[in-house]
């Protein structure tokens, strides 16, 4: 310190770099945000290019003769359905031969297998149509999807094609008679899993996913608010009680894959509970979900003010009328938050939903929590992992539904804030 | 002196290995108020919290010696401290009503004793106690609206009432008017005078003048030890101690 120089000299000479300290600490704070927020707009942009051909299916419409001579009423549901579509598509396609094995796969390989079961289904609830020209939409199967969605170049040389010049002419010829279409495809959404992309969509995923996190609400909200409440109003503080608390703090850090590993040895391996089902994924999900919901609710009976808890015993409240009457209501906004916030981790949660066996191939919904099933994270998986084309798309469009989910419940979680949040 | 309401004996409290009261005995008046002053940290609240049993939330608090209310021990593992604290109120130094309406305020202690049978009656409690807080005529046309937004000076009245209309025999108010401007002070200790034809009320203030304006008796603390205790007038004119004339006198404290 120079005496020469009076104290406001002092100060006027830190300005500049105390001014530079807080610019510096502003530049890197918004650095920080915008490297967050580019990093989300590409993941959501690479996500939705791709996943956006997802988001229609190409189908085809044909006049299709319901032969009698190929499908009898007293037949069904057996019969020939596959014939009478192949052969509704090749009425469309000028030169089609039909009169050999191999011209009959070619024209039938354009219609989705599920074609001749969407007629089955029809004709099976409605056998009056034996003998009638019906119009039939249906899905085109992959390759041809691919096609006519721009996304198999017809530049490429021949024999690097998935569709050689012969099949692209004959598509293009239903494409020149007005058959194709491609309307929204609400099979991503309703349809249940299949090897096939044109038919697969998340039917059997989110019931699955709504069956497990059903469960763990159920088990985890109940136990975590009442572990909660006894731990911070009525457990005393002792060794004990500190040991608790030490280690439900590590719970929440534990590796998911750990939750897994023990659900598949106890519940599966011990009780005997059915491999891949919602319930069990449901219960390991709580497992997971108790310690995030214990420490929330925690958080948030420590911030109602004594002042509260005062007045409420002053009054000759008993403990247990404190809480429930008072501590617990006030402490709610932060409760729910706290759970949807762990809810929303369960939903997105793999790893210990591969290991207790949520990741079969399953054609059918789960209609309970108790029948085998996938849930949005593990059918992700699943169809990342398959061969066909199709599923590219529908593997990002997966994930922008999981993504949807996550968003709304983080919504939700805010819109219960703001409601119950009440100002003492 | 009006007959005693309240008799401690010995009575030493403890947080932790620090000692807030030491050996405090003193008998209370009933219908009748009475002050407790001194410095802040004397131990003044920590006491008056030992006579409705607030100190057992504390856990590290312990209380020792003979506190009785009636010539019943209150420390007796046979008193329920709900029961207890039912019949002594309590007022605190910051205004705590609940985030709840003004009628919700006032009817939580009758409806958590279950004092009434029906709504005409809880009405009756709820108008009766309003009233003798000087409040009903400010808040009648707003029962349904929360007790939080009104004045703190209101607020304060509100826990009055609150804690009239458990129908207790002794209020205990600590530092009551600590957060409110001089006018709303006044109407509290208007209010304090009303309420000593009803009830043994006991008072910690920090303002000598309130101590002198409202209470009968006055008890002076200093560093834990009751130094001395008698009629008002008496402390504040003609102290026997020379720690109560110097802080009576404003040199200290």
């Amino acid at each position: 310190m120079t005496p020469s120089r009076t104290p406001m000299q002092q100060v006027q000479a830190s300005l500049a770099r105390r001014r530079r300290k807080q610019i510096t600490l502003q530049v890197l704070g918004i650095g920080a945000i915008s490297a967050a927020i580019l990093m989300l707009g590409l993941l959501l942009t690479t996500l939705t290019l791709s996943g956006r051909h997802a988001l229609t299916q190409t189908h085809l419409t044909v006049q299709v003769f319901i032969d009698p001579a190929e499908i009898r009423a007293d037949r069904l549901p057996r019969g020939g359905f596959d014939d009478v579509v192949t052969a509704a598509i090749a009425a469309l396609i000028p030169g089609a031969d039909l009169s050999n094995r191999e011209g009959r796969r070619e024209v039938s390989a354009i219609s989705s297998n599920g074609a001749q079961f969407l007629l089955r289904d029809l004709v099976v609830a409605n056998p009056a149509l034996i003998g009638q020209t019906i119009a039939l939409r249906f899905p085109v199967s992959d390759p041809y999807d691919q096609l006519f969605k721009g996304l198999i170049d017809r530049a490429t040389p021949e024999a690097n094609r998935r569709l050689n010049d012969a099949q692209i002419a004959r598509f293009d010829a239903l494409v020149a008679a007005g058959a194709v279409s491609t309307p929204l495809n609400w099979g991503l959404l309703f349809n249940a899993d299949s090897r096939f992309p044109e038919l697969a969509g998340l039917r059997g995923a989110l019931m699955g996913s709504f069956w497990a996190l059903l469960t763990c609400f159920v088990i985890a909200f109940p136990l975590g608010i009442g572990a909660a409440i006894w731990l911070e109003e009525f457990a005393p503080r002792n060794r004990i009680s500190d040991l608790i608390e030490v280690n439900i703090n590590n719970l929440a850090a534990v590796p998911s894959v750990v939750f897994g590993l023990l659900a598949l040895a106890v519940f599966i391996g011990w009780f005997g509970l059915p491999r891949s089902a919602p319930f069990v994924g449901g219960l390991t999900l709580a497992l997971m979900t108790l310690p995030t919901i214990i420490i929330a609710t925690r958080a948030a009976l420590k911030a109602v003010p004594p002042s509260i808890r005062e007045a409420a015993l002053g009054l000759g409240a008993s403990r247990q009328q404190v809480v429930f009457g008072h501590v617990l209501p006030l402490a709610m906004p932060g409760i729910l938050t706290g759970t949807i916030i762990g809810l929303a981790q369960a939903l997105g949660e793999t790893a210990p939903l591969l290991l207790i066996g949520m990741n079969a191939f399953l054609t059918s919904a789960a209609t309970s929590p108790f029948d085998a099933s996938t849930a949005l994270p593990t059918q992700i998986f699943l169809w990342a992992d398959s061969p066909e084309r199709g599923f590219v798309s529908r593997t990002s469009a997966a994930i922008l539904v999981l993504l949807t989910f996550l968003i709304v419940m983080n919504a939700l979680a805010i819109a219960l804030r703001k409601r119950f949040e009440r100002k003492w | 002196m009006n007959p005693t309401k309240i008799s401690a004996c010995n009575v030493n409290v403890f947080y932790g290995a620090s000692q807030a009261i030491k050996d405090v005995s003193l008998e209370l008046a009933d219908k009748s108020v009475t002050a407790f002053i001194g410095p802040s940290g004397c131990g003044k609240s920590t006491f008056l919290r030992c006579l409705n049993r607030m100190n057992d939330t504390i856990d590290i608090c312990r209380v020792t010696g003979d506190i009785r209310l009636d010539g019943q021990d209150i420390n007796a593992a046979s008193v329920d401290p709900v029961q207890l604290r039912a019949q002594v109120g309590m007022v605190f130094q910051k205004p705590n009503p609940f985030p709840k309406s003004i009628y919700d305020n006032v009817a939580y202690g009758p409806r958590i004793h279950g004092l009434t049978q029906n709504r005409t009656e809880l009405d009756e409690i709820v108008e009766s106690s309003l009233r003798a807080a000087a409040l009903w005529d400010e808040v009648k046309d707003r029962l349904r609206q929360p007790g939080t937004g009104l004045s703190g000076g209101q607020q304060q009245r509100l826990c009055i009432a609150r804690a009239i209309a458990t129908r207790p025999e002794v209020i205990l108010m600590d530092e009551p008017c600590s957060a409110l401007d001089p006018i709303a002070t006044a109407q509290i200790d208007d209010l304090i005078h009303q309420m000593a034809q009803d009830f043994c009320v006991i008072i910690v203030t920090h303002s000598m003048s309130q101590a002198r304006r409202v209470s009968d008796r006055t008890a002076y603390f200093h560093m834990g030890n009751m130094v001395e205790y008698g009629e008002t007038e008496q402390i504040f004119i003609n102290p026997r101690e020379k720690l109560t004339e110097t802080y009576v006198s404003g040199r200290i404290g």
